[in-house]
């Protein structure tokens, strides 16, 4: 039999995962619709006159995913920071592989999905409610040439950002980030064994600092006057007092490779890290 | 079965083991005994596979233990002296549980739940320490592993619980497994171990074959105030004062671990010497 992977291993892996955690992963189900509609409702009483607005269903639908896929992802590997439950998993034969792909199947997919799921259906009801009370406060306070426009329920996965410039889907790209700042969680989940949440978020805001100043204080010193243009691949030199201008343009691919690491790389590298981390795991 | 060679280990700055070896074969009880936060835990989870050796290898049933490969995994089965049970029926631990583990008998474990008492349809949560105990030892006897490691098994067991302990281990062994018990109450391993290994301070103090043990030395009340002063330890109780002697006269000797133990603790090189000659 594989030692790397064997899928019956895998579905074995799944059903017991499943077996263990259901009860927690329905209350919890329960709990996100619960707190998503509570929120709707509380946004409707104090808006009456545009509840459920597009903006605030995508707000919702965002926020709600960083904050609890984060903080689910907190928790995925909270057993190794404990003996007993730490013997109980590293024990189970199955290969790291196997693990691994369990934990990101529950907790990058499934949790992706039926979060998704239960924001709309939360959402459907909530707009119709919402457009319901919009209606009856506009039937008693419109002015006479004003039309009723009902709210729509959003696709949570696309929006035009820049309308009439040229199609551009921004939450496309906050997805994208939430997959890579969700993936740190997951890795700060097996390095902290006590406040897994709290120590990723110091962690990534520490990482984010320091970012910036290498960006701004430290690779600025080094280069030359001017600024990047159009894209990470060209830069505009301002040469002598007359402020005349020079682009260096690096070739093509440079700018392609980045573009695509950065916005796929990074949540990868954090699932094979995750990975590495827990097949090192002594307990 | 299980070869440890020069095995190196600390905790931090904390060294546990300097240098030891260990040679373990199929078809035994042995009997892990030591003070408390000697090496015994440190060693069966190094046989597990959770702990990696610093220096040194650790050969288990010709795989290396830190790579946790499944061939390995469901071949081995530790019960911790801490343990984890997630919150389902004993059913679901059979259905979800047990697949892992190709050469699972349900028939023997309901078996051994029937005999440690244990209600079939409870919930794991629901049961005291001692009761989860019992079904993580049914089910690791059940998973007719090759290697059965077993950390202060007796720990949270009563009185009956730990008769039937007893009981039961000593009708799993077959020629094929080897069972591993670690643990700091020597009476209840009595008439259960076949090979005693003793480590104290990282390294292997007494190493021996019961029935060699039974052979060589000798565990009796003595009166006599000479043979008490020659003995390797003694000490008193109701009856006169118990000794542990060099076997003089030939005759197999019941052995008292605990006696046993405290003369090895106390007395090393000289019972050591015993077993030299």
């Amino acid at each position: 039999m594989n030692q790397v992977f064997n899928f019956n291993r895998c579905l074995l892996l799944i059903a017991k995962h499943w077996s263990e955690n259901r009860k927690k992963y329905l209350l919890g189900m329960l709990a996100i619709t619960g707190i998503i509609l509570a929120w709707f409702g509380f946004y409707i009483v104090m808006e009456r006159y545009r509840p459920m607005d597009p903006g605030v269903q995508y707000g919702t639908y965002y926020v709600g995913l960083f904050i609890v896929g984060c903080l689910y992802a907190s928790t995925l590997f909270a057993d190794l920071s404990s003996k007993s439950k730490g013997t109980n998993y590293l024990s189970v034969p199955a290969s790291q592989l196997e693990k691994t792909l369990c934990t990101l199947l529950y907790g990058v997919v499934i949790f992706f999905i039926f979060y998704t799921l239960l924001f709309y259906f939360a959402d459907i009801i909530m707009v119709k409610v919402g457009n319901t009370v919009a209606y009856s406060y506009w039937e008693t306070n419109h002015s006479p040439a004003a039309v009723f426009e009902p709210q729509k329920v959003v696709n949570v996965f696309w929006t035009d950002s820049r309308p009439g410039q040229g199609e551009f889907n921004f939450l496309f790209y906050l997805l994208l980030c939430y997959f890579a700042v969700q993936s740190a969680y997951l890795l700060g989940s097996v390095y902290f064994s006590r406040f897994s949440f709290i120590k990723t978020t110091v962690g990534l805001l520490f990482i984010w600092l320091l970012l910036i100043v290498f960006v701004g204080k430290i690779l600025n010193t080094f280069m030359p006057d001017g600024s990047f243009y159009e894209s990470m691949a060209s830069y505009r030199l301002n040469v002598g007092s007359d402020i005349s201008e020079k682009i260096i343009r690096l070739p093509e691919w440079v700018n392609t490779g980045s573009l695509f690491l950065l916005k796929y790389a990074f949540a990868p590298i954090f699932w094979i890290a995750t990975y590495f981390r827990v097949k090192e795991k002594e307990i | 079965m299980i070869s440890i060679k020069n095995l190196h280990f600390s905790y931090k700055k904390k060294k546990v083991f300097t240098g030891l070896s260990l040679q373990l074969s199929a078809g035994h009880i042995y009997g892990l005994l030591g003070k408390n936060g000697t090496g015994k835990s440190t060693l069966l989870r190094s046989l597990a596979g959770l702990l990696f050796p610093d220096k040194g290898s650790v050969e288990v049933l010709g795989h290396r233990p830190g790579k946790r490969e499944p061939a390995f995994l469901n071949d081995v089965f530790m019960v911790g002296e801490e343990f984890y049970f997630p919150n389902v029926p004993i059913s679901f631990l059979i259905k979800h549980q047990a697949p892992f583990y190709p050469q699972f008998n349900e028939e023997q474990f309901n078996k051994y739940i029937r005999e440690f008492e244990i209600p079939a349809d409870s919930t794991l949560q629901n049961m005291s320490y001692g009761q989860k105990k019992k079904v993580l030892i049914s089910f690791g006897l059940a998973t007719n592993v090759s290697l059965l490691l077993l950390d202060e098994p007796t720990n949270g067991l009563d009185i009956m619980s730990k008769s039937q302990f007893r009981k039961v281990m000593a009708g799993a062994l077959d020629e094929k497994k080897c069972i591993v018990i670690s643990t700091h109450q020597v009476k209840d391993l009595e008439n259960l171990i076949d090979r005693i290994t003793i480590i104290d301070e990282g390294t292997i103090l007494f190493d021996q074959d019961m029935e060699r043990i039974a052979n060589k030395l000798s565990f009796r009340i003595s009166y006599d105030q000479a043979e008490i002063k020659e003995s390797f330890y003694h000490e008193g109780s109701l009856k006169g004062t118990a000794i542990v002697t060099e076997n003089m006269e030939g005759e197999e000797s019941k052995v008292d671990l605990e006696l046993l133990y405290k003369a090895i603790v106390t007395n090393g090189q000289k019972v050591q010497s015993v077993f030299n000659a």
